[in-house]
């Protein structure tokens, strides 16, 4: 269609109104603060289709009785038309004066999405259910909130771009009680998502280097660690390295440790890649990264302007991911 | 955060990582829900039992039962082919039930098949779903069908079940119990009725139907279409009611309680059947004597004759009814449900003009007679050859009847061909249908215009509820001859041949006439209990399944809005209407909870203490830093905070509290006062 080049709503007008509903959502309740209390002013509520279905329903039952006129039908049917306001009314108390406490969000690898995790808090005196958390795409967090609790929630994101990127805006729905209706409101919070460069790369490992080197032939050609012993395991160990035989003869869960000889390090630089775009660089690099802390080995960063001292751990491979990810510094 | 939030403490035990759950549709309903919606089906089978086919109830028992049993699973079905040929088959079945039940009845079956079909194949939520709303439809059938008053608690039980169904479908998984779904179901019912009492009297009525259905199967109790002397029999075995009637003002003596009903017209020599269906409009006639308003509650019936007390002055309003020639009042639609009319009746009218000659023809004719009943014929010859007038001839055959030892008895022998021979020269035994039919033959023989009217005669008053409930089995049947210069005189040879039996049933001391199956009165408490019963229900059939167009205006122009017609009533339900809804808005606003963690209020408690006087928690603070942080500003109340503090941290971290250690850390922070220093004034110089 030639047009729908220049008119892009024609094409696909439901993802157009959608993008203008979100911008003016946006527009209208602005930027969210945490702690953040839901007012009655920012949480919509319409009927779902089943809604619309037993609207329709009781429509015929209020011919019937009016028809026949039949006074018990009209009755059942007023009454039923009751209840079912009555549950809209519950439906919109499921969001508002609800709380949001605090958010904090996990990093996460460019185009892979992550969690994040919301504090929520339930003042009320009912129990707040089926509430529902959704960022963007991602797949739906259901949740309830039982009177008076406070309750810790993980949501996934979607894969963003590296950086320091902003969160979509996260939707938090209920259809409770009857699920005639479903209120929702949408969530512009100051959450940023730390997103590393994505880990990809076929290069191999750089080799050992660093004044042990040359003194202990221990490494193998490929630049691999030695074995050095079996210790107790600790939280945070992969379990890739765990002795998993010994835990299958019934001793205790014990995880090989590797050790590159003393000083002995890898230079991870990012001048070497010349051939890749900068993207690539920063991936093959963040590859690396992860292959360097699987094996437990001590390695640092050089990149343009930002120096990672020779280091191991994850504290280590927080700081490299993160220069990473904010490359250029 | 503002110290007048109120907040929980996050407390480890609160801090849960909700599950992800991507396949929401398709979710299958707990054991609760999955019990609540069966209870509401079957209940609403058992509630549609009187008309449906007699297989629908064991097929849903059976089918519920066997999804009972295996709830949890998606049952494995039979293959397309069977499937096809079961739903053929059953759908079918319920159609063809149409013949016996109805096309309510069909309806009900019908919907029954579906239920229990779709009931065999359910596992979602959806599915679910659609069970409960087969069985809100056979709710809403059965009270289309069935409307007395006995069965209100089990259709407000069976609402409450259904609506209980629908909130544990709308939890979904983690649907709480049963107890607290009929709670919460129980609320929004009982939140719903003020809304629907205002629209139910508000709510602009119709006048008449959109459409309606031809219902020839309703098998209706009252009087026929046709006199056979004997149908009576089995009406007078019958102590429903048939109609009720209150009276604005005086009541009408006994002997003016005749409740006019069929006019018959034509006679085959046994059996008296009504006339053509449309002649002249009715005359007017002249009204003297006392002047009687009434409202009468009418019983469905078949014939869809409205009946009056006598002659009324002019037709009911707001009924779509035609006034015959004969002073019948018809509905033009079929009266399935109770009708309410106001009408005026006076003791005496007369018609000054002359019979039409074919109304006059008509009500002389004896030709369909043939040359049955001679002896009867040549009686009238007799008779009338000896009488100067037709008010003599009439007196003079009421005399017969009264001297020639006829008795009154309701288990009559059989009559012949001839029947009026028979019953006048061998039997001499028979109830108001036999006289009425007898004596009107004989005037027609005798040449006076005569046709026979049935109806109802007196009535019980019951002063519960200030009205005269008239049953079936005061079915009566009379006569009416033409006399000129006085129209249509009423006459009850019943009367003139058994006065004792007509005057008990007048008074409405025996239901049914002596010698019939009546109920005996026992004692006064019984009998006034019944009454007190049968008010009730009369207020149910006449306020509420009663209320119609006619009723809502008459409460519009008691409420002195009847000028603004229908406006008002969009007024009121727009007013009502949002005073419900900002009722509706205020009840369901947010409100401080009590939270189901005790030792959480607890600590709670305490921090309160401490809010205004001393300091409040900081989100970030644990309890032991709240309580060091506490200690360095109160430095008095350090020690005994800090031990709390402790307690509390061991509580809710260390192994498990019991209850009565929980009970003691509650009573501590109770017991516990931070002793307020005031804020010393700055001395004064």
């Amino acid at each position: 269609m030639r047009s729908s080049t220049r008119f892009p709503f024609l094409s696909d007008p439901r993802a157009a109104g959608a993008r203008a509903l979100a911008t003016w959502a946006r527009k209208r309740q602005g930027e969210d603060a945490l702690p953040l209390l839901l007012r009655p002013r920012r949480v919509y509520i319409l009927p779902t289709r089943s809604g619309v279905a037993a609207g329709s329903l009781l429509f015929v039952m209020l011919l019937a009785g009016l028809n026949y006129n039949n006074s018990l039908a009209l009755l059942l049917c007023f009454m039923l038309s009751g209840v079912a306001i009555v549950s809209m009314y519950e439906c919109h108390r499921m969001l508002v004066g609800l709380k949001i406490e605090a958010g904090h969000v996990e990093p996460s690898f460019a185009g892979r999405g992550g969690e994040l995790t919301l504090q929520f808090a339930n003042d009320d005196s009912r129990t707040r259910a089926r509430l529902a958390v959704r960022c963007g795409p991602c797949a739906v967090t259901r949740f309830a909130l039982p009177p008076a609790a406070v309750q810790v929630v993980r949501v996934c994101y979607p894969g963003l771009t590296r950086g320091r990127t902003r969160l979509p805006r996260l939707e938090l729905s209920s259809d409770a009680p009857l699920g005639l209706f479903r209120v929702w409101c949408w969530l512009h919070l100051p959450l940023e998502a730390l997103v590393y460069p994505a880990p990809v790369g076929q290069r191999p490992l750089p080799p050992m280097s660093g004044p042990g080197r040359s003194g202990r032939q221990r490494t193998s050609q490929s630049g691999e660690e030695d074995w050095a012993w079996l210790r107790p395991f600790r939280e945070g160990d992969t379990p890739r390295n765990v002795a998993w035989k010994a835990y299958a003869r019934g001793g205790p869960l014990l995880v090989s440790h590797y050790e590159a000889p003393c000083g002995a390090h890898r230079l991870l630089d990012f001048e070497p890649l010349q051939d890749l775009s900068l993207e690539q660089r920063l991936s093959q690099l963040t590859q690396w990264v992860l292959d360097c802390e699987q094996r437990g080995a001590s390695y640092r960063l050089v990149l343009p302007g930002r120096k990672v001292p020779q280091r191991a751990g994850a504290a280590q491979r927080r700081v490299c991911l993160e220069a990473l990810a904010l490359y250029p510094p | 955060m503002s110290p007048s939030v109120p907040k929980a403490a996050p407390v480890a035990g609160a801090v849960v990582a909700a599950s992800v759950d991507a396949s929401d549709p398709g979710e299958r309903a707990p054991a609760q829900t999955v019990a609540l919606v069966l209870a509401a089906l079957l209940g609403a089978v058992a509630l549609n039992l009187h008309h449906t086919a007699i297989w629908c109830a064991p097929l849903a028992l059976a089918v519920a039962a066997w999804r009972a049993r295996n709830w949890r699973t998606r049952p494995k079905l039979p293959g397309l082919a069977l499937r096809t040929a079961a739903v053929i088959l059953l759908a079918g079945a319920a159609v063809l039930h149409y013949r016996s039940g109805g096309s309510m009845g069909a309806a009900a079956s019908l919907l029954v098949v579906c239920a229990t079909l779709k009931l065999s194949e359910t596992s979602s939520r959806r599915d679910w779903l659609v069970v409960l709303s087969a069985a809100l439809f056979l709710l809403l059938a059965a009270v289309l069908d069935e409307q007395s008053f006995w069965r209100l608690p089990l259709y407000a039980v069976e609402l409450w079940l259904l609506c209980s169904g629908l909130y544990a479908l709308g939890a979904g998984r983690d649907a709480p119990s049963p107890a607290t779904l009929l709670m919460s179901s129980g609320r929004s019912l009982a939140a719903a009725l003020p809304l629907a009492v205002v629209l139910f009297l508000f709510f602009p009525r119709l006048p008449g139907a959109f459409w309606a259905v031809p219902n020839p199967n309703q098998a209706v109790t009252g009087l026929g279409n046709e006199l056979d002397p004997g149908s009576i029999t089995q009406l007078t075995a019958s102590s429903e009611p048939a109609m009720r009637v209150r009276f604005a003002g005086a009541l009408p003596p006994l002997r003016q309680r005749y409740w006019r009903g069929p006019v018959l017209h034509d006679f085959d020599g046994s059996i008296w059947f009504r006339g053509p269906p449309n002649l002249s409009a009715p005359a007017p006639l002249q009204y003297g004597g006392t002047r009687y308003q009434y409202e009468i509650s009418l019983e469905p019936n078949e014939h869809r004759v409205l009946l009056a007390m006598d002659v009324p002055t002019a037709r009911p309003q707001g009924l779509d009814s035609v006034w015959t020639y004969d002073y019948q009042l018809i509905s033009r639609t079929p009266l399935l449900h109770p009708v309410s009319y106001q009408l005026t009746s006076y003791s005496e009218h007369r018609d000054p003009a002359m019979l039409s000659p074919v109304e006059r023809e008509l009500d002389l004719d004896l030709r369909r007679e043939g040359h049955r009943n001679p002896r009867s014929a040549q009686l009238a010859q007799q008779l009338r050859a000896s009488a100067d007038s037709d008010a003599a001839y009439v007196s003079a055959v009421l005399d017969y009847l009264r001297k020639g030892g006829f008795s009154y008895t309701l288990d009559p022998p059989a009559l012949g061909p001839d029947s009026i021979d028979d019953l006048l020269f061998r039997t001499r035994l028979g109830f108001c249908g036999h006289y009425a039919s007898a004596f009107a033959m004989l005037m027609r023989a005798g040449g006076v215009p005569a046709h026979v009217v049935t109806g109802y005669l007196g009535g019980e008053w019951n002063r519960f509820g200030d009205y005269l409930l008239v049953r079936q089995s005061a079915a009566h049947a009379w006569d009416e001859v033409w006399l000129e210069g006085r129209g249509w005189v009423r006459v009850d040879p019943t009367a003139v041949v058994s006065p004792s039996s007509l005057s008990d049933q007048l008074a409405g001391l025996l239901p049914g006439i002596p010698g019939g199956a009546g109920r005996p009165i026992t004692a006064t408490w019984l009998l006034s209990s019944a009454q007190a019963w049968q008010a009730a229900n009369a207020w149910w059939q006449d306020r509420v399944v009663g209320f119609n167009f006619t009723r809502q205006l008459s409460l519009l122009e008691q409420l002195d809005l009847g000028s603004m017609q229908w406006r008002a009533l969009v007024w009121v339900v727009a007013a009502a209407g949002a005073l419900w809804l900002a009722l509706m808005a205020w009840a369901q606003r947010p409100r401080a909870g009590r939270s189901a963690d005790a030792l959480g209020r607890a600590w709670r408690d305490l921090e309160r203490k401490l809010e205004l006087s001393v300091a409040a928690r900081a989100p970030h603070e644990g309890p032991l830093a709240f309580a060091e942080r506490v200690g360095r500003l109160r430095p008095e109340l350090g020690a005994s905070i800090r031990s709390l503090a402790r307690r509390y941290a061991r509580l809710r971290y260390g192994p498990a509290a019991s209850a009565a250690e929980l009970a003691q850390f509650r009573n501590a922070v109770r017991a516990w006062r931070p002793r307020l220093r005031r804020p010393r004034a700055p001395p004064r110089r």
